[in-house]
C-alpha cells in the first residue's frame, strides 16, 4: 500500500485528508477537525444547552470518528457520517441522563392550549420582521429537552421526520406533532421576551 | 375549516397548501399571524447551524488522546539537516529525550540499592531538567500559540502532579515494579506534551 501523495501549493481535498488521517497524519486530523468543528459543536450545544457538556460531547464524537476512520470507504459523504455519529453521541448522553429524547406524548388533536387565540401575556406583540439570533438561541435553550431535540434536528440541522423517527426511536407522527409543539413554545417564548422588552422601554 | 382544524393540520406537518387552509388563513387574522410567525422561526433556525466555535482545549484533548492511543504516527518528511528539520523548536528534542533518559537511569539505579548509589544525586537532575523544560516549553507556547497557553499550563500541572505522586510511591517502595511503571508512564505523558508542541511549532 503506498502512502497518499501531497499536492504542494494547493489545499488538500477532504478525500486526501481522510487518506492521510488513516495513515496517522496529525495535520490531517486537525484539518478535518477545523473543517467540521463548528457544525459538530453547535449541534451538541443546541441539544444540551451547556457549553462544558457540548465540548465534551464534541470531543467524544471526533474521537469516535477518528478511531473508525480506517473503515470509512466513502459510500456516504464524510460530513453526513460525522454528523450522524455526533447526533448519536448526544442522544446517548441524554438517555444516560434520563432526559427525554423526544416526548412520548402523542397528540393529533388541537387543544385549547395550542389555540392561536391565546397568547401568554403578549397579545399586542407580534413577531414581525426578522428574529434576532441570540434571542432565538436563548429561547431554544429554554425549551424542554424533548422539544429542543426535535427542533434542533429538524429545523436547525435539516433532518427529515423519517430520519428523526429512526434516530430517536419514535413514530413519524410523534416527530411531527412534537416539532409543532416545539415551534409553538418557541413562539410563546419569543413573544414574551419582546413583550418584556417593550414593557421595559415604555417604563424607562 | 376552523382554527382547531388548521392547528391540527400544522401539527401533522402539512404545508399550508390546500384551498381550505388558504381560505381559512385569508379569513382568520389570528391563524394567519400564527403561520407567519412560525415560518419566521423556521427561517431563523438555520442561523444557529454551525454558529459556535469550541474552545482550543477540545482539539488539545483530542490530539492528546489520539497520541495516547497511537492513532497519530510520525510522518516521513524529507530533510536536509538536523537544524532544517527541527528549526527553532529543536531544543525540544533533547529536552524530551533527556527526561526519558534521566528517568531510565534513575529507575535502573533504584532497582539496584545494594550497589551504594547516591540516590539524591540521580534524582536531582531529573527534577531540575523538568523545571527547566517546563519554563522553556511555556515560553515557546507563549511565543507561538498564546491561545493555547492556559491549556498547556493545565496539562503540565496535571502531568507534573502525576509525576510527583508516582515519585512518592517509588520513593517509599523502590522495588515496586508497578510503581516504577506508573512513574515511567507519567514521564511518557510529559514527553508526549513536548512531542505535541514540537509537531505544532514545526508546522
Amino acid at each position: 500500500m503506498t502512502e497518499p501523495r501531497q499536492h504542494k501549493g494547493t489545499e488538500p481535498s477532504e478525500a486526501e485528508l481522510i487518506e492521510r488521517a488513516k495513515w496517522g497524519d496529525a495535520e490531517a486530523f486537525q484539518a478535518l477537525y477545523d473543517k467540521h468543528k463548528r457544525r459538530v459543536y453547535s449541534l451538541c450545544l443546541r441539544m444540551t444547552a451547556n457549553t462544558a457538556e457540548a465540548e465534551d460531547l464534541a470531543q467524544e464524537a471526533f474521537l469516535q470518528l477518528y478511531r473508525k476512520i480506517a473503515t470509512f470507504r466513502g459510500e456516504s459523504a464524510f460530513s453526513t457520517w460525522l454528523h450522524r455519529l455526533s447526533v448519536n453521541v448526544v442522544l446517548m448522553h441524554l438517555r444516560k441522563k434520563s432526559l427525554p429524547v423526544i416526548s412520548l406524548e402523542e397528540t393529533t388533536q388541537g387543544t385549547e392550549e395550542d389555540s392561536p387565540k391565546k397568547d401568554f401575556g403578549a397579545d399586542d406583540v407580534a413577531l414581525a420582521g426578522s428574529i434576532d439570533r441570540m434571542q432565538l438561541q436563548r429561547a431554544v435553550e429554554s425549551l424542554p429537552p424533548g422539544y429542543r431535540t426535535i427542533f434542533v434536528l429538524h429545523d436547525i440541522e435539516g433532518y427529515e421526520h423519517n430520519e428523526i423517527a429512526k434516530i430517536a426511536g419514535c413514530s413519524i407522527g410523534n416527530s411531527k406533532s412534537q416539532l409543532h409543539k416545539a415551534r409553538m413554545k418557541l413562539r410563546d417564548l419569543l413573544k414574551m421576551n419582546r413583550a418584556e422588552k417593550a414593557g421595559k422601554s415604555r417604563a424607562g | 375549516m376552523n382554527c382547531v382544524e388548521l392547528q391540527q393540520s400544522l401539527a401533522e406537518g402539512e404545508d399550508v397548501s390546500s384551498w381550505e387552509q388558504k381560505a381559512h388563513l385569508q379569513a382568520c387574522p389570528a391563524c394567519s399571524a400564527l403561520v407567519k410567525e412560525l415560518n419566521l422561526i423556521v427561517a431563523a433556525a438555520s442561523q444557529l447551524q454551525a454558529a459556535d466555535e469550541p474552545s482550543p482545549r477540545v482539539w488539545n484533548s483530542i490530539e492528546l488522546a489520539l497520541r495516547q492511543e497511537g492513532l497519530i504516527r510520525p510522518q516521513r518528511v524529507p530533510v536536509s539537516s538536523f537544524s532544517a528539520r527541527w528549526g527553532r523548536a529543536r531544543w525540544l528534542v533533547p529536552a524530551a529525550a533527556m527526561l526519558l533518559l534521566a528517568l531510565g537511569i534513575y529507575l535502573r539505579r533504584e532497582a539496584m540499592p545494594d550497589q551504594g548509589v547516591n540516590q539524591a544525586s540521580v534524582a536531582v537532575p531529573v527534577a531540575n531538567a523538568s523545571d527547566l523544560n517546563d519554563a522553556d516549553l511555556l515560553q515557546e507556547v507563549a511565543d507561538n500559540e498564546p491561545a493555547m497557553m492556559t491549556q498547556y499550563q493545565e496539562n503540565l500541572r496535571q502531568v507534573n502532579q502525576s509525576i510527583r505522586e508516582a515519585q512518592g510511591v517509588v520513593d517509599e517502595s523502590p522495588n515496586d515494579v508497578e510503581a516504577r511503571r506508573s512513574l515511567m508512564d507519567a514521564y511518557h505523558q510529559k514527553s508526549m506534551l513536548f512531542e505535541m508542541a514540537m509537531d505544532r511549532f514545526l508546522q
